[in-house]
């Protein structure tokens, strides 16, 4: 591909930029369809209880109800709701626990029954007069609890009690010897809390049920693709009969519907087949955070084997992730934690062991990061305890033991290209490393102090999971382009990259390119939008499928030309001769000229796609005032290696979002549950995620180290920007006050309990 | 079930209104926490009275020395009005503390009080500053201390489905006079605070010659540190004493445990801190 | 359950519908009238997804009183620009990558605008402030503010003119 890109690379005004400025945007809570009816879910008030009877005819003969759902009533076939079903490569089989509703709730905010109604208001009514009588069963809340022998048992598990799937175990060398050859073993445990991806729009969709039994479901699920099949699987239906699409914009995902909006598309299709009418489901805030995936919990144990100079010999990490109540993503998060967390370093003999386990609590699922957050804060706060005792720069000890491309790691792909020691050096110069250790006076009450971590990631999901992408390029009859890509587009840009990468192929302008997105029945199969894997796999198949409309445009042009097709170039829509310039045809005449002959060039770009590592180096500059122990960050810098930015605003987008979600994880993002398993953060005023007081500075740095296997060298960036905030941040509050903190958020009280207990 | 809403014009009107729905019509002003108590089913009314229209309600104004505001006035004017910064601030930066903008443009001052939450920010600073609540009624006006407004948490002494608390008032700050509101929060905005603290000093050559230390959430109401000001009245401070007072404001003080915004323990430390900080301020204002 | 006559300017247009007593004015904006720019997060007040312009003022019109709007004049996002015209805030939206997932922007744009109606030298504090209410999951508010910011400077260049 030649190097000086005209589209590639550029600030180009997003395609879906104006109409969400504007507010004509289309979010799936803004659909109304005629006849819609609207639909409520009543939920378990107990974490663990058996519905022993349940009585529905009051709310059935409440005017205006048109429907309840209960499990008595929707199909009894296991699903998950997560995506998962349609990764999972044999021998490993998804794990399917839960249903559209169950006779048994094992959290609260579990789905007991659904009405619809001709509002809002009669549904809720209706809702309150569902008589429920349950048999309370006994609960567990902590994953380590959950294993033990006296524990409830949530889900029949073949692994282990109440573990969800398969226990992940990643071995690389001989990790006894690597220990025996250290001058020194450091071994610490961290524990980390819920957080809540807490995208905007909340759960949603609208199903609708034709005549003649055909199913639309409009919906926030971020892989329209893997949604179908469960909706189909779930009731019955051929794939081609289920249509699922994005209408076409979701307010943000995060991860939180990979697979599913929680419950939102097969609540609606139970419902909308029930009444014969369209319903519309729309979780409330509350439900959102209820009754929809988390981020992980859990903890994590690094034990690393160090030579006095600094050299890493071993490293095992344990992982003990807490599921909730339904699998979910956890037979596969705990893989992510393990695996990204033992390769962002060389270390010749690694282990990994981890798994998830039931509670009842909410299901935790994916969130960004996708349990790369977890462990990173794990690795590098120890890395920067190591380098305290050995007496070395926390940069330096980074330096010496960091992945290189070459090395081998536990990944079963190599890695062939790294920018992270250009990012270490960039971000250090940046948040001025040389100050660190130097700001503060012993009498100050406020210290101040900086800190690093650094992170790697994936690009997409394979091979841990399937991961395949397909796109069509149609060549109009005027010379422009369309585009069919089954992924959506959740603020991350992607139909914007996408068109910029099939334009810059083609060789026309950008303004040149449609783009059909999001909808299952206008598009070929596509895992979706998850995985940091859109730009990276998307975005090769609508490369490759761009290559073969461009070829077949070349190959009937050079008919054309009287030349041959190899000599064919593309520039600004016109195809000419790169030995005789005077040859040359706009791609408008050859589209008509073919047409006019019967024939349209349709590319398609079927790939598999393969990995490559994203590296970032996170540096924090917080003020801690000691007297209370609140923790500011008034800095952060991210240096990204993004292999290459197709549109760096979008890319620096991504970096900012990341980083402020990190800021939260890092300081105050947590959902707790109070011992009757109900959540107490359960809404935006009491889960403290950042408001633009809350933010600093953020200079998103970026580096390109193009990686061979991604189109134009692009890496996954989606999930980078809060890889290693956490650690970066609580490496930071080590400078300034000198105390090493094992749990986040690093809340007010948790750090002056930490101050006080030190004086 | 709610069957009707209607709009005050005048003050006279609304207590009619009020009347002939004999305790079936309530109050709304801004509705930031009437709106959703109602959809949270904590109050039901048949007929919500709305006096944000009411014109005499809508005004801060100066009267031989003391600072009246109006039912209808918001956060968002008390927060910006030349009058209150200069003769209140410490009700400026309460008022522009509640949580955002949006909900400052909207929510009253009155309200904030008359909603009885132990630490409602508006509420905390007004006490320090010894404000008087006007409640008009059918029978007459009465002047009630913001003190004794508490009837218990979220309980008030004015019954919004039969009276009016129709302003609040309290003397303007004089020279030698200063203030201070402070405030420990999980985040910059949008957050209730773990805790507040009101200060309002008065200094008479270098001596206290008064001083009102409000305190919360520690109580079921915003709490006046009592011993404290007592321990500070008449002396010449410095920091030591204000260190003392700050020990025996806590001492004073029964915060609870909350899961969502800290442990009574933490509280009761950082309550010291608080009032430390709150003194120093109103005294560097004062002087 | 009593409906009222509700009367308001809406975008400059004058409307005149029967609503319910315990409506809000996002019930009114989306469901009566169909202006579904205006979005809902929470409904509680709590993250300005639905923030709109009355009387001047950013509100949440999801716990405003729908009768509160009574002759008022109300502003939300479809009232601000038209796609040859746009208000100088969508436009800085859009090309300071302002936008992702874009649920929040009608509400930004809306705190925005209230903002710079009053004030065309906002500092950056004041931007925060303006915006604390306004939750944006996507973006970390940076793009959002330098978009503010450069909305002011376009607005007092026209007026210079
Ligand atoms: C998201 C959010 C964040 C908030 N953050 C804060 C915060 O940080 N700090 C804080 O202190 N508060 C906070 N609040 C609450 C704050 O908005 C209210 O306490 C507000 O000041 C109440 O005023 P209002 O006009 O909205 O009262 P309304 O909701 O209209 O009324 C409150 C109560 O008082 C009665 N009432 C009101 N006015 C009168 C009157 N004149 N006479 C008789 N009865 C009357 C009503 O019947 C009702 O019971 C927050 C609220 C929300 C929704
Ligand atoms: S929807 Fe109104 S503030 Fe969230
Ligand atoms: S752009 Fe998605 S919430 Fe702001």
């Amino acid at each position: 591909m030649k190097k000086d890109y005209t589209v590639v690379g550029k600030n180009i005004r997003k395609l879906d930029a104006i109409e969400k400025a504007m507010g004509a945007a289309t979010f799936t809570t803004d659909i109304k369809l005629p006849g819609m009816l609207y639909g409520k879910v009543l939920r378990s008030p107990y974490p663990h209880a058996r519905i022993v009877k349940i009585d529905t005819s009051k709310a059935e003969a409440l005017p205006g109800v048109k429907a309840v759902a209960t499990y008595l009533n929707t199909p009894r076939v296991k699903f998950n709701t997560s995506a998962t079903s349609t990764f999972t490569i044999p021998p490993l089989q998804p794990v399917e626990d839960q249903y559209v509703f169950d006779s048994v709730v094992r959290y609260v905010g579990d789905e007991v029954a659904a009405v619809a109604a001709t509002s809002k208001k009669v549904a809720e009514e209706a809702l309150e007069l569902i008589e429920v009588e349950y048999e309370l069963l006994p609960t567990v809340f902590d994953p380590l609890a959950a294993m033990k022998e006296e524990a409830p048992s949530l889900h029949h598990c073949e692994a282990g009690k109440n573990v969800p799937g398969e226990k992940i175990h990643i071995e690389m060398g001989d990790i006894e010897l690597g220990f025996a050859e250290a001058d020194y073993v450091f071994e610490h445990t961290f524990k980390l809390p819920v957080q809540k991806q807490a995208q905007m729009e909340t759960q949603a969709a609208v199903a609708q049920v034709s005549v003649d039994g055909k199913v639309t479901v409009w919906s926030t699920t971020q892989t329209p693709h893997p949604s179908r099949r469960i909706l189909a699987t779930i009731f019955g239906l051929p794939y081609s009969k289920v249509r699922v699409l994005n209408p076409p914009y979701i307010g943000g995902g995060f991860g939180v519907r990979i697979g599913l909006s929680a419950k939102a598309e097969p609540i609606a299709l139970a419902l909308a087949m029930l009444a014969k009418q369209p319903v519309k489901v729309v979780y409330d805030r509350k439900e959102d955070f209820i009754a929809s995936d988390t981020r992980h919990s859990g903890y994590v144990t690094v034990k690393t084997g160090v030579k006095k100079d600094g050299t890493f010999t071993a490293r095992k990490i344990m992982g003990i992730l807490n599921s909730g109540a339904y699998c979910s993503w956890s037979a596969e998060t705990p893989g992510v934690l393990g695996a990204m967390g033992l390769s962002i370093y060389y270390c010749p003999n690694q282990m990994y062991d981890g798994h998830s386990v039931y509670t009842n609590t909410t299901p935790a699922g994916a969130m960004r990061g996708f349990g790369n957050p977890q462990g990173m804060f794990a690795v590098d706060s120890q890395v920067d305890i190591i380098a305290e005792e050995l007496g070395m720069d926390p940069m330096e000890i980074r330096r010496k033991n960091i992945m290189r491309p070459g090395l081998p790691w536990v990944l079963p792909y190599p890695c062939q290209s790294s920018g992270l020691e250009e990012c270490m050096d960039l971000g250090a110069k940046a948040i001025v490393w040389d100050q660190r250790g130097k700001q503060n006076q012993d009498s100050d009450t406020i210290r101040r102090g900086i800190g690093m971590a650094i992170g790697t990631h994936v690009s997409n999901a394979w091979p841990f999971c399937g991961d395949y992408s397909n796109a069509y390029v149609t060549v109009q009859q005027d010379g422009s382009i369309q585009v069919a890509s089954g992924v959506p587009d959740m603020g991350t840009g992607t139909i914007t990259t996408l068109s910029q990468m099939a334009a810059e192929v083609m060789g026309i302008a950008f303004g040149q390119v449609g783009i059909t997105f999001a909808d299952t029945e206008s598009t070929p199969f596509e895992i979706g939008s998850h995985a940091s894997r859109t730009c990276y796999a998307s975005g090769t198949a609508v490369v490759a499928a761009a290559q073969d409309a461009r070829k077949q445009v070349f190959e009937y042009a050079a008919n054309m030309l009287e030349v041959t097709p190899g000599e064919l170039d593309i520039e600004n829509g016109i195809i000419y001769s790169t030995l005789t310039q005077e040859k040359n045809i706009s791609l408008g005449q050859v589209a008509m000229e073919a047409h006019l002959r019967g024939q349209q060039f349709i590319g398609v770009g079927r790939i598999i796609p393969q990995n490559a590592p994203p590296y970032l180096a996170h540096f924090a500059e917080v003020e801690v005032d000691t007297e209370t122990g609140k923790v500011r960050v008034t800095k952060m810098v991210a240096a990204h290696d993004v292999g290459k930015a197709i549109h760096p605003l979008i890319v620096e987008g991504q970096l900012e979002g990341g980083l402020a979600m990190g800021i939260g994880y890092a300081l105050s993002e947590e959902i707790k549950y109070d011992d009757r398993g109900r959540q107490l953060n359960n809404g935006f005023h009491k889960y403290m995620l950042p408001t633009a007081m809350d933010i600093p500075e953020l200079e998103a740095i970026i580096v390109e180290a193009e990686d061979p296997t991604g189109p134009f060298g692009a890496k996954g960036v989606g999930e980078t920007g809060l890889v290693a905030t956490a650690a970066a941040i609580a490496n930071a509050v080590y400078d300034a006050i000198g105390i090493r903190f094992f749990e986040i958020p690093l809340t007010e009280e948790r750090v002056y309990r930490a101050l006080k207990e030190r004086k | 079930m709610l069957k009707d809403y209607i709009l005050a014009t005048s003050i006279e009107e609304a207590l009619v209104c009020l009347k002939t729905y004999a305790g079936q019509a309530r109050i709304i002003a801004g509705g930031t926490d009437a709106m959703l108590d109602l959809s949270a089913k904590k109050i039901t009314t048949s007929c919500l009275l709305d006096i944000t229209k009411v014109k005499e309600l809508k005004k801060i104004e100066s009267m031989d020395g003391q600072i009246v505001i109006g039912a209808a006035v918001t956060h968002s004017e008390v927060k910006n009005s030349d009058l209150i910064r200069t003769k209140a601030p410490l009700l400026a930066e309460a008022s522009g503390s509640v949580g955002s903008l949006q909900i400052r443009n909207t929510a009253t001052v009155v309200g904030n009080v008359v909603n009885a939450q132990p630490a409602a920010d508006a509420a905390v600073a007004l006490m320090a500053l010894g404000a008087v609540v006007e409640i008009t009624e059918d029978a007459g006006t009465s002047y009630v201390p913001i003190e004794e407004m508490y009837l218990g948490v979220g309980k008030s002494k004015v019954d919004s489905t039969k009276q009016m608390a129709t302003s609040i008032r309290f003397p303007a700050l004089l020279p030698g006079q200063g203030s201070a509101f402070v405030r420990l929060a999980q985040r910059g905005a949008l957050a209730l605070p773990m805790l507040n603290v009101a200060v309002v000093l008065s200094l008479c050559e270098d001596k206290v010659e008064w001083v009102r230390i409000v305190m919360a959430p520690v109580a079921p109401k915003p709490l006046r540190a009592l011993e404290a000001e007592k321990y500070l009245q008449g002396a010449v401070i410095n920091d030591e004493l204000i260190a003392k007072a700050a020990k025996i404001a806590v001492s004073e003080a029964t915060p609870r445990d909350s899961a969502l915004r800290g442990s009574a323990e933490y509280r009761k430390e950082m309550l010291e801190v608080l009032v430390r900080r709150a003194l120093q301020q109103a005294l560097t204002t004062a002087r | 359950m009593q409906k009222k006559i509700l009367k308001f300017k809406l975008n400059g247009e004058l409307m005149e519908l029967l609503v319910s007593p315990s409506d809000t004015l996002v019930d009114v904006v989306r469901d009566k009238l169909g202006l579904t720019g205006t979005k809902k997060g929470c409904g509680k007040g709590e993250c300005g997804a639905c923030t709109v312009i009355m009387n001047g003022q950013s509100v949440n019109s999801c716990i405003v009183p729908a009768m509160q709007a009574m002759d008022a004049e109300v502003e939300t996002i479809e009232g601000i620009g038209t796609s040859d015209k746009m208000h100088p805030l969508q436009e800085t939206f859009i090309d300071y990558g302002a936008i992702q997932c874009g649920f929040c922007t009608p509400g930004m744009i809306m705190s925005a605008k209230a903002l710079l109606d009053g004030n065309l030298s906002p500092s950056r504090l004041q931007i925060k402030e303006t915006i604390a209410g306004n939750i944006c999951r996507c973006t970390g508010y940076v793009k959002i503010e330098q978009a503010v910011l450069a909305a002011a400077d376009k607005l007092k260049a026209s007026k210079d003119k």
